[in-house]
């Protein structure tokens, strides 16, 4: 009789599967159902995980799709037409010197770049690179700006953070800072940044702090907020001061906001990079990207995306696994 | 620790809390009581009897509007460590280990490490968590939870501790295991004990004195002294709590709670 309940029926593959999972989820990939024999499931969130084979298929179905797209049937003819790519590729390299060698050899027709192309310049980027800075170098200034724009992000939306959530003046006050500027994008302050600071590093690093200071202050308010009350009064009945309560009591009570605040401020401040490099810095990945973009080097701009993206999980993974040693109790309170 | 007594002293206590729309709400109206060092009090009573704000008032979280409340002959003005807490539950701290919670307290008062982590020791013993110090709390059951939270409030050696629903969180069987212990601590470190609860039952087992508190504005009732936690230890529990007389004080204080019960929804309800 227990066929006729559908969802309650597991065979030894799922089960396998579900162990394979299991040591997945201490890295803090997957989240962990339970293994039960539930009879039924739909609903249940809680049985809901993301299968590792399951995604490796996506994965999988997005290079297929793209070599599908890049070689079976690629753009439309008109795109193909020899005679305009060539017109658009010397129109294009006129301007700059920089692509007069090497873009021959490697630069497919003027589609979106196939699968090999990309393959061959992401070498070639590691190797030579665009306008003589090499990929790994692209990326270092990148990673760097990031780590300082969520550095001082940190810094200094914190202790703001805190005191707005431990004091009234401190709330009032910068309750309409926080409000008034948390919706605007960054991007949009870009022109008032170059205006301001000048174009540069600083400048894209300045742009980075305004994108993640606001989540930082949010998520530290929140944290001191939704501190229990029982574990203030509890650390004061056993003789703590105020230097100690906040130190010992409050601030590990706020991990687990402040870990989430930065891991969204991270994927906000990696984000907004392209766009803070667009204010006239040499180096980083976006700024690779803005290079190619006039020169129709569409395979540059698709490995800056990739590297994007690939850190991006990456850095989230770190965190992820960083948070399961840092913040084990999570969830468990 | 004997030589230490140190009374508890209750006057005219009055605690009105200011509402923002409305009349404001009389939480406790001339609240007086003595309490000799080495008792075990219970406040039992309806919900809105202000059975809270008088452990509030006690631990020094809130100052009363009126009346107070000196302990061995000082005014109880804010929170301090001679007046340890236990709370219902979420009171320990995720972040630190079993044995670091216990020793938080010495810790913040910059004690001995040495003797700290003797003292620790004994403690785990004392509550029955020997072998469990370097456990972190979320892996402990609700029991065990509480267990080291008695152990965090004594590692400081209050003169007397003040519970809030202590067991209230708890099943049934942990907390009959659970009350048991409270008796045993109470006996051989001969501290005050004051314990709010919500059961008959464990307000008549535990208290050696015993307040029946009723609501709007809160006040104390009835002052019981009560034989059954004198005897606690030598008789069985289950023995004790089906004898007679303990059945009749049941009988008794359920019918008061009761009457309080309807009367307040008599008031509510316009007939």
């Amino acid at each position: 009789m227990a066929e006729s309940f559908g969802a309650g029926v597991r065979d030894d593959e799922t089960l396998e599967v579900a162990d394979k999972v299991g040591r997945f989820s201490s890295w803090g990939l997957f989240n962990s159902g339970s293994d039960t024999r539930l009879t039924v499931a739909f609903g249940d969130s809680s049985a809901v995980r993301s299968l590792p084979l399951y995604s490796l298929l996506s994965l999988v179905a997005m290079i297929v799709f793209w070599f599908i797209a890049t070689y079976a049937w690629g753009l439309p003819d008109e795109f193909k037409e020899p005679g305009l790519s060539d017109k658009l590729r010397i129109a294009a390299c006129n301007s700059n010197d920089a692509c007069e060698g090497s873009f021959s050899q490697f630069l497919g027709p003027l589609t979106f770049p196939s699968i090999r192309d990309t393959w061959n310049t992401f070498f070639l980027l590691i190797d030579e690179g665009f306008q003589n800075i090499t990929l790994w170098a692209h990326t270092k200034a990148s990673l760097w700006r990031v780590i300082r724009g969520m550095f001082f992000g940190t810094l200094f939306g914190v202790p703001i953070g805190f005191a707005m959530g431990l004091s009234s003046r401190a709330r009032g006050f910068f309750d309409t800072i926080v409000e008034s500027f948390r919706p605007v994008p960054p991007l949009a302050l870009l022109p008032l940044f170059i205006l301001i600071f000048g174009i540069g590093d600083t400048t894209a690093v300045r742009l980075l702090i305004f994108a993640s200071i606001w989540i930082m202050i949010i998520a530290a308010r929140s944290g001191v907020q939704e501190a229990n009350l029982s574990k203030i009064r509890a650390a004061y009945s056993l003789g703590a001061s105020k230097p100690q309560v906040l130190f010992r009591v409050l601030l590990p009570n706020a991990l687990p906001q402040l870990f989430t605040g930065f891991r969204v401020a991270l994927g906000v401040s990696w984000g907004t990079l392209v766009a803070a490099e667009l204010v006239g810095t040499q180096d980083g990945l976006g700024s690779m990207i803005f290079a190619a973009r006039p020169f129709f080097r569409l395979d540059v701009v698709v490995v800056g995306i990739i590297v994007i993206a690939v850190l991006g999980v990456f850095m989230d993974i770190v965190l992820r696994f960083l948070e399961s040693k840092l913040i084990p109790w999570r969830g468990k309170g | 620790m004997g030589e230490r007594v140190k009374d508890l002293s209750v006057k005219n206590v009055e605690m009105v809390y200011q509402v923002p729309k409305g009349d404001p709400v009389h939480a406790l109206h001339d609240v007086s009581f003595d309490l000799a060092s080495g008792r075990l009090l219970t406040l039992l009573g309806p919900s809105g009897c202000g059975k809270t704000t008088l452990l509030n008032i006690l631990a020094g979280f809130l100052a009363p509007t009126g009346g107070e409340v000196t302990l061995g002959g000082d005014m109880i003005t804010g929170p301090g460590q001679e007046r340890g807490m236990v709370f219902q539950q979420g009171a320990l701290f995720e972040w630190l280990s079993v044995e670091k919670n216990i020793a938080f307290g010495p810790k913040m008062n910059r004690a001995d490490k040495k003797q700290t982590k003797d003292k620790v020791e004994e403690l785990l013993e004392i509550v029955g968590l020997a072998g469990f110090g370097d456990k972190q709390v979320y892996e402990l059951s609700g029991g065990m939870q509480q267990r080291v939270a008695l152990a965090r409030c004594l590692a400081n050696d209050p003169d007397v501790i003040l519970m809030d629903e202590p067991l209230g969180a708890l099943d049934a069987l942990t907390r009959e295991k659970m009350q048991g212990l409270i008796l045993k601590l109470w006996k051989e470190t001969g501290k005050t004990i004051i314990l709010v609860t919500h059961s008959v039952e464990e307000a008549l087992y535990l208290g050696d004195r015993l307040f029946v508190m009723a609501p709007r504005p809160g006040r104390i009732e009835r002052d019981y002294e009560l034989p059954f936690a004198e005897q606690g230890l030598d008789v069985e529990p289950r023995e004790l709590k089906a004898a007679p007389e303990f059945g009749e004080k049941r009988e008794e204080i359920l019918s008061i709670i009761w009457e309080m019960e309807e009367e307040i929804m008599g008031r509510t309800e316009p007939v």
